[in-house]
């Protein structure tokens, strides 16, 4: 929209800051009216099409040391929200305890986009689609919110799966900054998989993703998680596929009555990239064609 | 120099890298993009997003009044001149829009932010009218009539018949019917669409930067729509962000930009955004095809016949005249005895096709080549021997009067064969199906297209100017545009090897109609060919003068000398008797000075088609065969093109570097038509207009790729040499169709073979069909 | 009148100062006050990588980078790697292989061949096309590109001599 002498009624940045710490980002956040920088792979875009507009203030949260790194505290992982997917991918942390972040790491766009997108960005942006998502559904990721209050900080902590609410959104308020992600350690070898559907490696908007991960237990699969991503609002837990997983020797049975489970779970969508329809038969496909790889390894 | 034997390795057939690669990879080369005039605005068009409505009033007078703005153009401030092939396209739209991309109005503005300012603006009154989007509906009594003075919505209608197609069906023995669907895709070059208008000042001229592929058809259909003397306008073609057919027409952002700088004084220059590209430029043509065949049991065909029907868009572009090729396909791939064809392309609200590398050749071949596979079948011979059988040798005059002087269609069908090891690896996939979800399959398909220019305009000529200076420093002046294909290097390596110079020696220009002779324009794979005949021969007119000098300065006759290394050459042992460059300085610098400067125009030997469109309309003919192995996925539909083992018919190859490059990015364009690229338009809209979901082919899902050139020195062509630039592109997805079927069993005839076109397709061959 | 925001950077080996819209992307910013055209617009969506640059080493597209976000940073552009005798060896290999047609994807192609050298991506073809895969060209169908990034990976080490 234009005013009469050509002016932008849209929103325009009035003001730009590049906070160097937590605090400061906080309370510049507490402000109102503000937006978060951190690659702006996500964020350009979006602009540039139309689809999303500025806010008034943007905070560019790339010089914050605190928000970087990836290392083991207290039986978990921890990751900063500004490791970029190019780092998920060569991590040797990432690579012992979490390969199914990398693996999907390498499911993402493209060289120049790695380099830039980061961890934290692809989660508030809460694409239904997002790559890192399964994963981190898989991986009973918590994310650290802050915000604050006369000076001080506080966090808290939610599961992922509470954290994306629906396309584009999620638990995340105005004041508050996401300054980290949790992976819970487990001791056990686990058994994982992450399956981008597209005709290309990466590069591509998810159609469907499936991801799996679990500890084999001779014939069976224990503390299983399975994960969907871009058939639902949100990347999606597969409870009831789940369930039905937990324990049991994973059989042809057992793997066609888990799929029935996992497509009562999804509300694919058509558009332009697949129908619905199509979505779903993908799911029940490339999730019979994981577990069975699951049972032959 | 000394008087040794000089010899000199010949020029053609060596792998020559690109003449002007070193200024591209170090972004010094300029794009119109990157071109700007002093005093330069900023050129946009208003573009309806309607699909057809009546204009009932257009306000400016806001934008008009912005500062900053300095011109606001509708239908009402420039020429009511129409362009497109049946000049039913008017640049700025009046009384109506027909499609999505109609232009309604334009601006020019100091900045780019202004000009998006000034079109927000501009507010249009519609009266909407009824949706035509399906072309079959086009010519019902009460289909919605696009154009007023087009009845039954019919744009152009093609008949074209040779032999008797009752009696070829009734000698056949297995006739076969099928319909065919070919879809949307578009160019995509990697540079936006762009124009820079300029004016003189004190003389008036026009001097337009444009990036069209016919500079001197351009000149003179500006001309007519800006009601201008066609000598006082000026094209300059800037280096090309790629072309591929994009640029043969004349399209509404050309004139508009060009109204634009008339009206504001200034130069004006109008890029496209991304997504402009994508919902303004030509589409391929899409089609609807019926196919009918037959042959005999001993693999002999009878006879084709073919009801084609085209979506013409909202206006006529080069899109509804692609059946001059397909019916060339369709008559005369491979020997057949009777062909019947007719195709009516007819208006709808949807976009509109251009020309695009291969012309509608892919679409025909896609159609031969599934029958050929299903014929052969019919009667039980293997489908290569049923090729051959068919397939025309050098000296055959088709059904249509093409003239096969040279053809190496056979040498084709059997290299791509023996090179894919095609007949045993089809076999096996037939009878070694994998017990899971992923099959493998070969598929062959071979080609036919014009080689030697195509004779449709008055002239299909090309004019050179050769200019050597006193230092043996050769210019080539062509007519000839360069789009990316490398036509410049191969006219150096020409001239060069004529006059015995290296290539360091030469500058080639090519980009400026007021410098440059005229050439009809870069399209129908007849650059080399054409253009290169045009500098030979100026070259021969070089070397014969020089030869006359050289006899007369050293007292040998003409025919004992030769060039060679930059000098003059005893012809029979090579030694070498004076630089060139000297005898150049010596013609100059005498009392009658005689400077070498030549000029030759090729006008190639074909003929005009008659009314019938039967006749030589091409100086020689290209073919190719290529094998494709794909690998199909049922549990999802996902086919990967494995390897393409292809064989071309070229004449002679004179650049090897460059003609693999042109034949590597022709099959890799056939992959993306075949199996990934889908303009999708829906109720008339472009639904994916970005490359996030038009989906190019990328460097990690190239197949193997497996070239072999036959060289069969066509009697014409330059050194032998024949046009290539379309043919690897065009049979490509006829090749994996048939890949597809020995895959899967199933053969799916609409493209493209996306994931779930082909998931569904092979649901419902299963007798599973999906929801 | 949009926020303006200056910004210190080095730009192919030069340090310099700018102020820029705060909204302005590295795109926009060298083709525009910078009069470096060689970076191209192919989408501006991140889709095709015809804007690559290397930003500290890393390469990025230029149109969805915040022309602010590079204050304190490197940017090396295709001109910078025109003058570098580091980058010589791929240049020449570009020019040698056929590399290039119409050119126009051909300075991000060059810039992420750079990229795949410098982080040792350039001797296996399968790596280099995964490489590869967010720039999209229209002309070649890539095997000479990737011809190029791998001579130029595999040639042995030369003094500079551009």
């Amino acid at each position: 929209m234009h005013n009469s002498d050509g002016s932008n009624t849209a929103v325009t940045v009035r003001a730009y800051h590049v906070p160097q710490s937590v605090s400061t980002a906080t309370a510049l956040l507490a402000q109102g009216e503000a937006a978060v920088i951190a690659g702006g792979t996500d964020l350009v875009p979006q602009q540039r099409t139309g689809s999303g507009t500025w806010q008034p203030v943007l905070v560019s949260i790339r010089r914050i040391k605190a928000l970087r790194g990836v290392r083991e505290q207290a039986g978990q992982l921890w990751l900063g929200p500004l490791t970029t997917v190019s780092e998920l991918l060569c991590d040797p942390l990432i690579a012992r305890y979490a390969p199914v972040l990398a693996r999907a790491a390498d499911c993402f766009a493209s060289s120049q986009i790695r380099n830039a997108a980061t961890l934290g960005g692809n989660i508030c942006n809460a694409s239904p689609a997002g790559d890192l998502l399964v994963p981190l559904m898989l991986l009973d990721a918590e994310v650290e919110l802050s915000c604050s209050r006369d000076g001080v900080i506080s966090m808290r902590c939610l599961p992922i799966e509470e954290f994306l609410v629906g396309p584009g959104s999620t638990q995340r308020q105005p004041a508050e900054l996401l300054t980290g992600i949790r992976l819970p350690l487990v001791d056990a070898a686990r058994i994982f998989v992450f399956e981008k559907f597209g005709t290309r490696p990466a590069l591509d908007i998810a159609t469907v993703s499936v991801g799996l991960l679990a500890v084999a237990a001779g014939e069976r699969l224990q503390q299983v998680r399975v994960a969907l991503g871009a058939v639902a609002p949100v990347a999606l837990r597969a409870r009831a596929a789940e369930a039905v997983l937990e324990g049991r020797r994973l059989d042809d049975e057992a793997i066609t009555a888990a799929v029935a489970a996992a497509l009562e779970e999804i509300n694919p969508i058509d558009d332009v990239r697949a129908s619905g329809w199509y979505r779903s038969e993908l799911v029940c496909n490339l999730l019979t064609r994981v577990l069975r790889n699951a049972v032959a390894s | 120099m000394t008087n040794s034997q000089t010899t000199q390795q010949t020029l053609i057939g060596q792998r020559i890298p690109k003449q002007d690669a070193p200024e591209k990879i170090n972004g010094r080369a300029r794009y119109v993009h990157d071109i700007n005039l002093p005093g330069q605005l900023v050129g946009k068009i208003l573009r309806s997003g309607r699909l057809h409505a009546r204009i009932l009033a257009i306000d400016v007078a806001a934008a008009r009044a912005l500062p900053g703005v300095h011109a606001v153009i509708t239908a009402a401030d420039v020429p009511t001149q129409t362009i497109g092939v049946t000049r039913d396209n008017p640049p700025l739209k009046g009384d109506k829009v027909r499609c999505e991309r109609d232009e309604i109005a334009a601006v020019a503005a100091e900045t780019e932010e202004l000009a998006d300012a000034a079109l927000a603006l501009i507010t249009v009154e519609y009266e909407d009218l009824p949706l035509l989007l399906d072309v079959a509906a086009a010519r019902e009594a009460e289909a919605p009539l696009i154009h007023d003075d087009k009845p039954g919505n019919i744009a152009l209608q093609f008949d074209y018949e040779h032999g008797d197609v009752v009696k070829g069906e009734a000698e056949s023995d297995v006739v076969i019917e099928d319909r065919f669907g070919l879809h949307y895709v578009t160019h995509a070059c990697m540079g936006v669409s762009g124009v820079i208008a300029d004016f003189d000042d004190i003389t008036g001229n026009l001097t337009l930067y444009s990036n069209t592929q016919v500079p001197f058809l351009h000149k003179r259909e500006f001309a007519e729509v800006l009601e201008l003397d066609p000598n006082r306008i000026r094209i300059i073609q800037p280096t090309i962000g790629g072309g591929f057919g994009s640029k043969l027409d004349i399209y509404p952002f050309e004139p508009i930009c060009v109204y634009l700088a008339r009206a504001a004084g200034r130069p004006v220059k109008l890029v496209f955004s991304r997504a402009e590209e994508f919902l303004a430029s030509p589409t391929r043509q899409p089609a609807r095809v019926l196919l009918r065949s037959g042959c005999r049991n001993d693999g002999r065909l009878t006879f084709r016949k073919v009801d084609m029907l085209l979506d013409n868009g909202g206006y006529t572009s080069w899109g509804a005249t692609t059946p001059m090729v397909m019916m060339q396909t369709f008559s005369s791939l491979y020997r057949v005895p009777h062909c019947l064809y007719h195709s009516t392309a007819a208006y709808t609200n949807n976009p509109y096709a251009g020309s695009f590398r291969g012309y509608g050749n892919l679409q025909a071949t896609f159609a031969v080549e599934a029958h050929m596979d299903k014929l052969a079948d019919a009667i039980g011979m293997d489908p290569l021997e049923f090729r051959l059988l068919n397939a025309q040798e050098a000296g055959e005059v088709s059904g249509q009067g093409m003239h096969f002087r040279s053809c190496g269609f056979k040498d084709c069908l059997r290299t791509a064969a023996d090179r894919s090891d095609y007949l045993a690896r089809r076999q096996q996939n037939i009878e070694q199906r994998s017990t899971g979800p992923v099959q493998r399959g070969v598929g062959m398909a071979s080609m036919l297209h014009v080689g030697g220019g195509a004779k449709i305009y008055p002239s299909d000529g090309c004019g050179t100017i050769l200019k050597l200076d006193d230092f043996g420093h050769v210019t080539i002046l062509t007519g000839a545009s360069e789009i990316g294909q490398g036509s410049e290097t191969v006219l150096s390596q020409l001239v060069c090897e004529e006059l015995g110079l290296p290539l360091t020696s030469v500058t080639v220009v090519n980009n400026d109609t007021d410098i440059t002779p005229w050439d009809v324009g870069v399209h129908a794979s007849r650059t080399t060919f054409i253009a290169g005949n045009a500098a030979v021969g100026a070259a021969r007119l070089a070397k014969e003068k020089i030869l006359k000098a050289a006899a007369a300065a050293t007292g040998q006759p003409m025919q004992e000398l030769d060039l060679r290394g930059g000098g003059i050459v005893q012809r029979q042992d090579g030694s070498t008797l004076m630089t060139l460059d000297k005898l150049l300085r010596s013609m100059h610098f005498q009392d009658k000075a005689d400077l070498v400067i030549t000029s030759y125009y090729y006008e190639p030997p074909s003929v005009h088609q008659d009314d019938q469109h039967k006749g030589d309309v091409s100086a020689a003919y290209a073919w190719a065969c290529q094998v494709v192995e794909v690998e199909v996925d049922s549990d999802t539909g996902v086919v990967r093109l494995l390897k393409c083992t292809a064989a071309h018919d070229v004449g002679r190859v004179i650049n090897r570097l460059g003609i693999e490059g042109q034949i590597e990015g022709g099959i890799v364009m056939g992959q993306g038509y075949a199996l990934s690229e889908d303009l999708a338009i829906r109720d008339g809209h472009c639904l994916n207009p970005g490359f996030r979901d038009y989906k190019l082919i990328t460097a990690p899902e190239v197949p193997e790729l497996d070239l072999s050139f036959i060289e069969t020195m066509d009697g014409e062509g330059p050194r032998g040499a024949k046009g290539v630039g379309e043919a690897p592109a065009i049979c490509v997805a006829a090749a994996v169709a048939n890949a597809i079927e020995n895959a899967t069993g199933v053969r799916i005839y609409q493209l493209p073979f996306t994931p779930e076109n082909v998931y569904r397709a092979l649901r419902a061959a299963a007798h599973d069909p999906p929801v | 009148m949009p926020l303006l925001h200056e910004i210190g950077f080095v730009l192919n080996g030069s340090p310099i100062r700018l102020s820029v819209p705060v909204t302005m992307t590295v795109l926009e910013m060298l083709r525009g006050p910078l009069n470096l055209t060689g970076t191209k617009y192919g989408c501006g969506e991140g889709e095709c990588g015809a804007c690559t640059v290397l930003v500290d080493g890393l390469s990025l597209n230029a149109c969805i980078l915040l022309a602010v976000e590079c204050d304190g940073r490197e940017i090396t552009s295709i001109e910078g790697l025109a003058a570098d005798p580091a980058a010589a060896g791929l240049r020449r290999a570009f020019v040698e292989a056929g590399a290039v047609q119409c050119g126009f994807c051909t300075p991000g192609m060059v810039v992420q061949g750079k990229y795949l050298l410098d982080t040792r991506t350039g001797t296996d073809r399968a790596a280099i096309a995964r490489g590869l895969e967010g720039n999209l060209c229209r002309c070649t169908g890539y095997r000479k590109v990737i011809d190029a990034v791998e001579r130029a990976g595999t040639a042995p080490v030369e003094a500079a001599d551009d």
